[in-house]
């Protein structure tokens, strides 16, 4: 099987295989709804698919993907993918209208030029004279239309600014850990809350929010909890909920 | 005369806000509850210059979300209620993480002071604040104060009264939450605005913010699917672009808001140091020295206040007993007058029995208001944390246990300091596992009649040790059913240690003392006057009066109520080794564990008897074997707990559920295990 598959027949492909994803098997009902179309050309294009060894189909039964067939369908999922995250990270465009005209650039691009655009939204992300602000910057200047010319100059000085703080890569001080592996006497700042609900915000609420230093003061005689500073004040943590915040060493 | 002003105290626990609360009220408080929760209200009255101030001290609470009763309750109050004007005491040496409940409530637009509590501290520290920019920059006036030693008391009630008096609207605080967020309020606040009527601008934005805050409070009020939908869609715009929810990004702004207002108006000036709080937790919960030091400090706890309490307790005692022989010298020698029994043995006993340990709860409530408003408390949750956690409990638990070795009830009332009601319940249900001192003299009278001098340790270590291990089985238990769920967070300050005042330390402990003291002349009055019926009713018609007077009073007791029930459950008690005489006995320990030894010399008719009486012990040997015998305290240490623990169960609970499912759940809990012990080991042999 290579390229030459039809249109309707990679969207069936994409809709069992998400159908799978969420129910473990896809009912031609189910397909019927999700591609908008009617449940008698459902029934037809299974028995091609089935044909062709990509579904396994028994009539009014349930539908599961081949491995041919998941192979198939992964490659164009992995494609419709790669350009509605190029379209939402780097273009900036609301992802319903993004995932929409994935849905139609899927068929009609090569997967070599999906792969440029997979590469060319990391190289956005990593490239020192790119990064996720500049991006953030081209979705800001979309929002906001006229953009001044003396914004550009304050727009590089803080870039400008911002390389200068960077540690030089190699450093122990690039690496984010967790905050539960700091020993008793680092210092960190904070990253990244993970966790959820309610013990995540009682967390922010107490003040360790991105970009607060942070000391790891003590253990517990015991070894669970922790005492840290942050703010000025004694905070105390269980290692279980210090493992959910991410930290970058910083050194006294 | 103008009407009295509504005042709401908010702040963050370990604000001072307490002491405050006290300085402006002094005496004038009243303590209740939220209705429905437990959480406490505290309201008081205070006169000022020509003003009457009404002030209620709201719930401590580090922010306004709803996420604990404490702070829902402190938002709906403010919401609900309206106060004139809300001072928010703040700790001024901790401003940055204290100010973000503060621009809360400016965010909610209700008229605020800033009371700049601790301001010598700050000060100690070297912050200098720049209290007018400050004051400019948030958008209400700031008086510095000093809560302990009454300063600034004066200018913070001016400021209170001239801000009520300017009255509302107030402006709300708009903190600019950056470009991406301010985008999805603008379209929430549009949605919320065009679903509702009623709604101002200001609410509008402050209800934007917390539907896209997630909060589920006001989302239930929003039900409207269009506005539920933009708040969804936009969460999840912010969290692509911005990789984090929005709830937290917002937190994150408000944070970052406070942080630049204290870089424009606060100074250091000098060096961050080592505070000396610092430097006493070098000592105090030191990898090695921590714990040995909270031990000893807990047996110093006890110590105290069982030896300090002795001699008030033999006054009460003393009293009480001259008090019965006073009002029972009102009749005649020998006289069976109903009524003087009653007086006599029913109400003075029966209260006198109760009151009779409020000595010690005073006392062990001053020590732990000692250590709580030192900041030690913290610490001990701190250090314990780990152990409770395996039985599933929180760190604060542990005192609460720690306390019911002494006595349930304060054991029980200290569960307050507990933030999860899942936590507090099941530390509040299983704590009369804790071998309480009344249990003691049953130990004291059984242990030497049954088993060897080299036993008597070895058997009482025993008995503590089975209580404990059934609290941890139980509270696992309970975790992990009835009170199944996510364990809280152990997020927790360790506040700096402050010296604490006398007068909220005497308040601290009176508050929960005189709470004792009003079951004792209510609940617990009728039911010593309800036992006392049990075990005086009704009269046999004709005693042998050529029986000893002991004789007599035990064939009183077996004809009485209590001793019918004794002989009814005797079929049900058998198994445990029980014969009526115990059962009747069970009935008297629910008035107290202690009457359990008084009632077994009556039954035995030896008269007076004590946990030191010989004669008594002869005849529990002659009519029992020691399996029976340990049977015995292994029931007492686990069954029904006493009728104050229950009652007060049922106070600190809020329903009658929780206390009863106590009793019935602790006294099956007892026979069912009591009967393993007697069967399996009448089988083996041992001990028959």
């Amino acid at each position: 099987m290579t390229e030459a598959l039809s249109v309707s027949i990679e969207d069936y492909l994409e809709a069992i295989f998400h159908l799978v994803r969420e129910n473990t098997v896809a009912r031609s009902k189910d397909i019927a709804e999700r591609l908008k179309v009617n449940r008698s050309s459902v029934t037809g294009m299974l028995q091609a698919l089935r044909d062709r060894g990509l579904v396994n189909y028994e009539r009014y039964g349930f539908v599961t993907l081949t491995d041919e067939g998941e192979k198939v369908a992964s490659r164009v999922v992995r494609r419709h993918e790669a350009l509605r995250d190029f379209m939402v990270h780097v273009l900036s465009i609301d992802e319903a209208e993004a995932d929409k005209a994935a849905c139609h650039m899927e068929h009609g691009v090569s997967s070599h030029i999906v792969e440029r655009f997979t590469e060319f939204a990391d190289f956005v992300k990593t490239c020192p004279r790119a990064g996720a602000k500049w991006v953030r910057g081209f979705g800001y200047r979309c929002e906001e239309a006229a953009v001044e010319p003396q914004n550009c100059e304050r727009c590089i000085e803080l870039c400008l600014e911002d390389v200068r703080k960077k540690p030089k890569k190699g450093t122990d001080g690039e690496m984010s850990i967790p905050l539960s592996e700091l020993k008793p006497g680092e210092k960190a700042q904070i990253e990244k809350v993970a966790g959820e609900g309610a013990v995540k915000r009682r967390i922010r609420d107490m003040g360790v929010t991105t970009g607060s230093l942070v000391e790891v003061v003590r253990v517990a005689p015991l070894g669970d909890p922790i005492d840290v500073k942050i703010k000025g004040y004694h905070l105390s943590l269980r290692k279980e909920e210090a493992a959910d915040i991410s930290v970058k060493r910083v050194k006294a | 005369m103008k009407k009295p002003i509504m005042v709401a105290l908010a702040g963050n626990p370990n604000s001072g806000k307490t002491t405050l609360f006290n300085n402006i009220t002094g005496s004038r408080q009243h303590v209740g509850n939220y209705p429905g929760v437990t959480v406490e209200k505290k309201e008081g009255t205070c006169r000022h210059g020509e003003r009457e101030l009404k002030v209620v001290d709201l719930p401590g609470t580090y922010s306004l979300t709803a996420y604990s009763v404490e702070e829902l309750v402190a938002r709906n109050s403010i919401i609900d209620e309206k106060p004139d004007v809300v001072i928010d005491v703040v700790d001024a040496s901790n401003l940055e993480r204290n100010l973000y409940l503060g621009v809360q409530l400016l965010e909610l637009g209700v008229p605020v002071v800033f009371a700049f509590n601790m301001s010598d501290v700050a000060k100690s520290r070297g912050l200098d604040f720049d209290l007018d920019t400050l004051a400019l920059l948030l958008g209400a006036p700031i008086i510095p104060t000093v809560g302990n030693k009454n300063i600034g008391m004066r200018e913070l009630l001016d400021a209170a009264v001239r801000v009520a008096d300017a009255g509302q609207p107030v402006d709300a605080l708009e903190i600019n939450y950056g470009t991406d967020i301010e985008r999805a309020i603008a379209a929430v606040r549009q949605q919320v605005q065009h679903h509702t009527d009623f709604v101002n601008d200001a609410e509008a934005r402050w209800t934007a913010v917390k539907l896209l805050e997630n909060d589920p409070e006001v989302a239930k009020q929003f039900f409207a699917p269009e506005v539920l939908e933009t708040v969804g869609a936009e969460q999840a715009r912010i969290e692509k672009l911005l990789g984090d929810t929005a709830e937290m990004i917002i937190a994150d702004r408000r944070y970052g808001f406070i942080s630049g207002v204290c870089r424009q108006a606060v100074r250091s000036t000098v060096e961050a140091r080592r505070t000396r709080s610092d430097r006493i937790d070098e000592i105090v919960i030191h990898r090695f020295w921590g714990l040995p030091i909270f031990l000893g400090l807990m047996y110093l706890v006890f110590w105290l206040t069982f030896t300090v309490g002795t001699p008030p307790m033999d006054w009460i005692e003393g009293f009480f007993g001259w008090l019965g022989e006073f009002v029972g010298g009102w009749w005649p020698e020998g006289s069976e007058s109903l009524l003087k029994s009653l007086l006599v043995d029913g109400i003075i006993g029966g209260v006198g029995g109760v009151l009779v340990f409020l000595p010690n709860i005073l006392l062990l409530f001053l020590a732990i208001a000692v250590l709580e408003d030192s900041g030690y408390m913290a610490r001990a949750a701190f250090m314990m944390d780990r152990l409770m956690n395996k039985i599933g409990l929180h760190g604060k638990s542990f005192i609460p246990m720690l306390t019911g070795f002494g006595c349930s009830i304060p054991g029980i009332m200290a569960t307050r300091t507990l933030e999860s009601r899942r936590d507090r319940l099941t530390t509040m249900l299983v704590l009369p596992l804790m071998s309480c001192g009344a249990r003691l003299p049953i130990y004291a009278l059984i242990i030497p009649a049954f088993f060897p001098e080299a036993w008597h340790a070895p058997m009482l270590w025993i008995i503590y040790m089975i209580g404990i291990v059934l609290a941890i089985v139980c509270a696992k238990l309970l975790r992990s059913t009835i009170f199944k769920g996510e364990s809280v967070p152990f997020v927790m300050e360790l506040p700096p240690y402050r010296v604490p005042t006398l007068k909220s330390v005497l308040i601290h402990m009176w508050e929960r003392g005189g709470v004792y003291l009003k079951k004792a002349g209510t609940l617990i009055l009728a039911i010593s006057v309800l036992l006392w019926v049990m075990t005086s009713f009704p009269k046999p018609k004709d005693v042998d009066p050529n029986l000893s007077a002991e004789d007599q009073q035990a064939a009183e007791l077996s004809y009485s109520i209590a001793g019918r029930i004794g002989h009814a459950m005797e079929p049900l008690i058998k198994p445990m080794g029980f014969d009526w005489r115990i059962g009747t006995a069970m009935i008297g320990a629910f008035a107290a564990k202690e009457v359990f030894v008084a009632q077994m010399g009556i039954v035995y008719s030896v008269g007076e008897a004590d946990e030191e009486s010989e004669p008594l012990r002869d005849k529990l040997r002659a009519n029992y074997s020691p399996l029976a015998g340990f049977c015995i305290m292994l029931f007492m240490l686990i069954s029904a707990p006493c009728m104050a623990t229950i009652a007060v169960t049922k106070r600190e609970s809020n329903s009658w559920k929780w206390a009863l499912f106590q009793l019935v759940g602790l006294t099956l809990l007892a026979y069912g295990v009591t009967l393993v012990v007697y069967q399996v080991g009448s089988a083996l042999g041992i001990g028959a």
